[in-house]
């Protein structure tokens, strides 16, 4: 317990005496996930579009109008294949999943006497959820057309009611689902990356030697090296959180204690693997490479952050199972955005959990044949 | 047992007249490092080739050979860094392979590459080393006053990059004995030193002798060799002279060091 103390207050001091790398660890996060959130939600222009008027009223038309004038909208059909497609409206669904358009927007009759006099009205829209991000810019984009266009027909303050309907990717329920995930991937990134670097510069300064010789058992090394670099995750990972939730707006209806706890076990899952690079890389920089190449690339690509599980191949989204960011991407988008409980998520939290112990473990497996070969 | 290892190196004694010969500076004739063909490949490059020499208490040993003979090498095997090819090392009637536990307690080692973290200060590397090392936390105290007494009051905030490499090199030193080993492996530590500074030093590993610790000194430094009690002479993992320098010296004839040295060398590679 001593000796952990103490390689736990020297790693502090090491920490703190080299604040250009700390400012790298909390800096570059913030700004990944500037640049990330924004460029993943660029503008569309132009979304294929088919708008399906039951009521033929005036205020449908002009709803109508007021969807097909946006930048946003082209109208796929004609006037007369509108009226054709009246009668035969699997037509449009089948237009969607062939991908000729990205959405279809039906207003079912009677819209405008429940607008006028029983709102709230419904509105059908049907989304291509294969790519969330355009699925999440039409949801956006639906949204703010119907806010301008409520405010001027009626002073309650929600009369029009969205059945959104998600091809595809049912799981796209919120506009919002890119920056939490955002958050999830950077968390393993820093968190891996905070603890790569750790033995790889004991090992380049050739200090590894001191602590083998020195009576500190592998274990001893491994958690001491891992405990200050998780309060430091935890701290970079509220401040990427609250960017997330204040610069992007972000909704967040669970619990906040919930969401710290899944994010514990995140955390430490990610100086895991760190520890584990490290202990394996000959260098800082080789350290540095693959931990941002094992964090960085599965979390974008396979975790369900950019493509939808469902849409990977067999191979790939077996690999997605043992990719951290997949567990916590649930988690993560789960709570903020569903506030779901903690017995929801107890499969997930346990997969991280065994994952951190397994890495551990073979760090410290790796580290112990280490100081024996001396290599 | 511990304590009076520390403070050594803050009043050494002196170097003597005479660094060599004379039953004085010998062992006591107690074996302390028994190696017997000890071989370390790396592939098919073969860094230390079946060396055979024992150590006995209370000798300084010079382990004299140019960069890359594969002093670094096997100095790493005799402290357990690094696993010999084949041969066997029995350390204070430790077996190397099987108890390298029990030896770690006894041994102290000062790489050539690395003896303290640049960033932290000199007290807090050796609240670290002490602190991995195990040391109740009076003792650690202790030996924080002894180091305030061993360096002007004004270094001890620096941190070690900004410290003068004389005093580096104590503090070094100085953290290496904090476990107060009897047998001390230092690799190379006089490298990069000024001659003064190197004085210096080996009238500190002196003070170490004289309190009974037994050392292991390599060096590529030719002018050290008159320090050590017995020279061994290592050349592409071999050893090929072996002795007390004066002894040496009125062996072979040669009229200083750097005489013996080239003659050595050269009747090795040509046999």
């Amino acid at each position: 317990m001593k000796r952990l103390k103490a390689v736990i207050i020297k790693e502090f001091k090491h920490i703190l005496r080299d604040p250009r790398s700390l400012a790298v660890v909390f800096i570059m996060p913030l700004v990944q996930i500037f640049i990330f959130g924004h460029v993943l939600s660029f503008d569309l222009k132009k979304i294929e579009t088919i708008i399906i008027d039951y009521d033929e009223t005036s205020l449908s038309r002009e709803l109508s109008q007021r969807l097909a004038a946006s930048q946003y909208y082209e109208l796929y059909f004609s006037p007369e294949e509108n009226a054709a497609a009246r009668k035969d409206p699997d037509r449009a669904e089948q237009l969607l999943r062939s991908g000729k358009i990205k959405q279809f927007i039906i207003i079912p009759a009677g819209f405008a006497r429940s607008l006028n006099h029983s709102p709230p009205a419904t509105l059908g829209v049907t989304i291509d959820g294969s790519d969330s991000n355009i699925a999440n810019r039409i949801y956006q984009y639906n949204e703010r057309i119907l806010r301008e266009f409520s405010l001027e027909k009626s002073h309650l303050p929600n009369p029009i009611q969205v059945n959104i309907k998600m091809f595809f990717n049912p799981e796209i329920s919120s506009p919002y689902f890119i920056i939490p995930g955002l958050v999830a991937v950077l968390m393993v990134m820093i968190s891996a990356l905070l603890t790569s670097l750790s033995i790889a510069r004991e090992k380049e300064a050739g200090s590894i030697h001191l602590l083998f010789i020195s009576p500190l058992s592998p274990a001893e090394i491994i958690l001491g090296k891992t405990i200050p670099y998780l309060l430091v995750a935890l701290l970079d990972g509220t401040i990427i959180f609250l960017f997330a939730r204040f610069w992007f707006g972000v909704p967040f209806r669970g619990s906040l204690t919930i969401l710290f706890l899944f994010s514990l076990i995140y955390l430490i899952c990610g100086l895991s693997l760190g520890i584990l690079i490290s202990t394996v890389a000959a260098t800082q920089k080789v350290a540095m490479m693959v931990a941002l190449l094992a964090t960085l690339l599965p979390s974008l690509f396979l975790s369900g952050f950019i493509f939808p599980l469902e849409s990977l191949s067999p191979i790939l989204r077996s690999f997605s199972y043992i990719v951290p960011a997949t567990y916590f991407l649930r988690i993560i988008r789960g709570v903020t955005l569903k506030g779901a409980v903690l017995s929801h998520f107890l499969f997930e939290g346990s997969v991280l959990l065994a994952m951190s112990l397994f890495l551990l473990s073979v760090a410290s497996l790796k580290f112990q044949s280490m100081r024996r070969s001396g290599q | 047992m511990p304590t009076e290892g520390i403070n050594s190196p803050v009043t050494p004694t002196p170097p003597s007249g005479s660094f060599s010969g004379g039953e004085a500076a010998r062992g006591t004739g107690e074996t302390v490092v028994a190696v017997r063909n000890l071989t370390r490949k790396f592939g098919h490059f073969t860094a230390v080739d079946r060396l055979n020499f024992t150590i006995q208490r209370g000798e300084i040993i010079g382990f004299l050979g140019p960069n890359g003979a594969g002093k670094t090498t096997t100095i790493k095997m005799l402290t357990g860094l690094l696993r010999p090819s084949s041969g066997e090392v029995t350390i204070l009637g430790f077996d190397l392979r099987r108890e390298i536990r029990q030896i770690k307690k006894h041994i102290g080692y000062m790489s050539q590459k690395f003896s303290l973290y640049p960033l932290l200060t000199a007290r807090e590397n050796v609240e670290f080393f002490a602190g991995i090392s195990g040391l109740p936390p009076a003792r650690i105290k202790q030996v924080k006053q002894e180091l305030a007494t061993l360096i002007p009051p004004a270094l001890l905030r620096l941190q070690v990059a900004d410290l003068p490499p004389g005093i580096r090199q104590k503090v070094a030193l100085f953290t290496c004995l904090l476990t107060d080993p009897e047998i001390i492996f230092l690799d190379e530590p006089t490298s990069g030193v000024d001659p003064e500074l190197r004085r210096n030093f080996w009238s500190l590993i002196y003070g170490l002798k004289t309190r009974g610790k037994t050392l292991l000194v390599s060096t590529h430094n030719l002018d050290e060799a008159e320090y050590a009690d017995r020279l061994l002479i290592i050349h592409q993992g071999k050893i090929i002279l072996e002795g007390p320098p004066e002894e040496l010296l009125q062996r072979t004839g040669a009229s200083n060091m750097e005489e013996l040295f080239k003659q050595a060398i050269i009747s090795h590679e040509t046999p």
